[in-house]
């Protein structure tokens, strides 16, 4: 079918324990290299990953007038859940209540117990409402927070820069001075609500002496779209209100984190280079100490494509086998490891794209590396490389 | 009808600004079942000749035609493939492949023929059997002596019945024990087997087995002290 006989499965395979020593090198450099495109498309698609779950196209985020791309800066007067709950007609509503939960959400200083110093920390009041609109999340452990107490999000110890057991149930924190009981921990689909810590809003508001709060999030009733909440917002001039898709304020995250994305995929790609220069060096060492056998290979009627695939052969083999070695370390030691940014945290995602990007990574530098060995050393005349040392 | 006519043969090459003519206008014709020596000094273009009658260097002019092909003009892919079928090497280091053992070194030329596994078998049981090395099949090369290691190199170059079997100093690397009994082999295959060789070498004791001796000087073909063939087609 090919036209042309190829060389043996078993001579690719055997030449790569000829020199035992050299290629675990080029293993183990390979797997570093494959390794670290893992922690770089880990990273990546756990920063997209958080903010594309983190948005419920059925919840609007209604906050003060220019505070949509940051709703720490967001204030509005504590009236208005209630007058929205009861003017808003677009807003789902279950026995007389309406899904909306009023908000104060604020960046401050977090101490856990020991700690010399504070860590930044994402802090949320929230009502028993909050649990109507949030419908991801979840308690998995210990119970809602009662006045004085604090339901702490998974990957809210990784935001704080804490081990997991500085936040574990009825250790207490520091918000502002004030002393909060950790009442239980929450999941939320690796949305990045995950990163925060929830405190009764009253509580809260005292805590920081504030009246405000900086949200109203809001369930649209089936069927409808954020229009009609925005065309509330815009007929109320009074109340100096805008209303913003909770999708469309984490799309709006996610360009923000555009140039760190760029910069991770640009890292990726000079990792990527790195690994190509250790696949070059190997399959060199490797020709340059054949050049006689594959004249020979040639002389007995082997033609170049064929030992040029056999070449191609052995360094893909080489590279996927340190391909298969970094999926597993990183499926095992990476997936799922926490790491903080500015609003947040998320975890490192090793997913089916991931592993796809990692092996095929993997097995291009196996691909690109064996060629330029390969084309030189064949093409150098057969006499010549029947005469080589 | 000849196996082998090589008609002409001129190979030139530049090194700087010299120009090197490692074979000049040879003229050559090998009979089937044939034995020949190529003898001749360091530089006569003896296995150069050797190489092109191979098919694995090309003359600058000239043919050579073997088994009724003319390969001066064959393509590189199309020549490899010919190769294949049509020519036995046999080398002075035996150039065996260290990761493979005697068997599979001795399948290396049936894999580009259209045989089946058993086929295979046989040939390489019957080759194997033929160079004294049954019982080593599986043995890797670093497991056999020098002499071991050329019988079975002798072994793949005569497992794919080719046309032609040529050897460049096929005992220049061998202890006086090991020549003896490569060059019994080599005798053997000619008589028993039919096989055609052309050889060259630097030993006298080697050239000695050949039915004919032909020497080089300077690129070009002498037997028995005159121009050989070149000669007898200008008396023709």
């Amino acid at each position: 079918m090919l036209g042309f006989r190829l060389l043996p499965w078993e001579y690719g395979v055997r030449n790569l324990f000829r020199r035992p020593g050299r290629s675990v090198l080029t293993l183990g450099g390979l797997t570093l290299v494959v390794l670290l495109v893992f922690v770089v498309v880990g990273f990546v698609r756990g920063l997209e990953t958080s903010l594309a779950v983190s948005g419920d196209p059925r919840v609007v985020l209604i906050h003060s007038l220019g505070g949509g791309d940051n709703l720490e800066n967001s204030s509005i007067p504590a009236r208005s859940a209630a007058l929205l709950s009861a003017s808003l007609e677009g807003v789902q509503r279950r026995q007389g209540t309406a899904y909306a939960s009023p908000e104060l959400f604020l960046g401050t200083n977090v101490s856990t117990e020991g700690d010399a110093e504070p860590a930044m920390g994402a802090v949320r009041g929230i009502t028993p409402a909050a649990i109507l609109v949030r419908r991801r999340v979840q308690v998995i452990e210990g119970a809602w927070p009662k006045a004085g107490e604090v339901l702490v999000g998974r990957l809210a110890s990784a935001k704080l820069g804490r081990g997991a057991a500085a936040l574990a149930v009825g250790r207490t924190l520091a918000i502002e001075g004030q002393s909060w009981r950790v009442s239980g921990h929450f999941a939320a689909t690796g949305s990045a609500l995950e990163a925060e810590l929830w405190c009764p809003l009253e509580d809260l508001q005292r805590a920081m002496k504030r009246q405000d709060i900086s949200l109203v999030a809001v369930t649209l009733a089936p069927g409808l779209d954020a229009g009609v909440i925005d065309e509330f917002c815009k007929e109320r001039l009074d109340l100096e209100l805008a209303a913003t898709p909770e999708t469309g304020y984490y799309a709006s995250l996610q360009k923000h984190y555009k140039p760190v994305r760029t910069l991770a995929w640009l890292m990726m790609c000079l990792v990527a280079g790195a690994g190509v220069f250790a696949g070059l060096n190997t399959m060199y060492g490797s020709v340059v100490g054949r050049i006689r056998e594959l004249a020979t290979l040639q002389t007995v009627g082997f033609s170049r494509r064929a030992i040029t695939i056999g070449l191609i052969q052995e360094a893909t083999l080489l590279a996927a086998a340190g391909a298969v070695v970094a999926a597993v370390i990183a499926l095992l030691l990476i997936n799922g490891a926490a790491v903080r940014f500015t609003s947040g945290a998320f975890v490192l995602r090793i997913d089916s794209v991931a592993l796809l990007i990692g092996c095929g990574t993997g097995l291009m530098l196996g691909f690109v590396g064996a060629l330029p060995p390969a084309f030189k050393a064949l093409r150098m005349p057969i006499i010549e490389g029947l005469k080589a040392v | 009808m000849p196996l082998v006519e090589v008609r002409a043969l001129t190979k030139e090459y530049s090194k700087g600004d010299q120009k090197i003519t490692p074979l000049k206008d040879a003229h050559l014709d090998v009979e089937r079942g044939d034995l020949v020596s190529l003898m001749g000094a360091s530089g006569s273009g003896k296995s150069t000749l050797l190489n092109m009658i191979a098919g694995i260097d090309r003359p600058t002019t000239g043919n050579v035609v073997v088994d009724g092909t003319d390969i001066t003009r064959m393509s590189r892919s199309k020549l490899a493939a010919w190769r294949a079928q049509h020519v036995g090497y046999i080398f002075q280091m035996h150039n065996l492949i260290p990761v493979l053992t005697a068997y599979e070194n001795v399948e290396m030329p049936l894999l580009l023929l259209p045989l089946s596994s058993a086929e295979r078998r046989k040939r390489i049981e019957i080759a194997l059997d033929a160079v004294g090395l049954a019982d080593r099949a599986d043995h890797y090369p670093r497991q056999l002596s020098g002499g071991q290691e050329q019988r079975v190199g002798i072994a793949r170059a005569i497992v794919a019945d080719p046309a032609v079997v040529v050897g460049d100093e096929p005992t220049g690397d061998l202890d006086a024990e090991s020549t003896e009994q490569i060059l019994l082999l080599l005798q053997r295959l000619n008589k028993e087997l039919g096989t055609t060789l052309i050889i060259v070498t630097h030993d006298p004791k080697t050239a000695a087995i050949a039915r004919r001796r032909i020497r080089l000087e300077k690129g070009e073909l002498v037997e028995a002290g005159a121009p050989i063939l070149k000669r007898e087609l200008q008396r023709a």
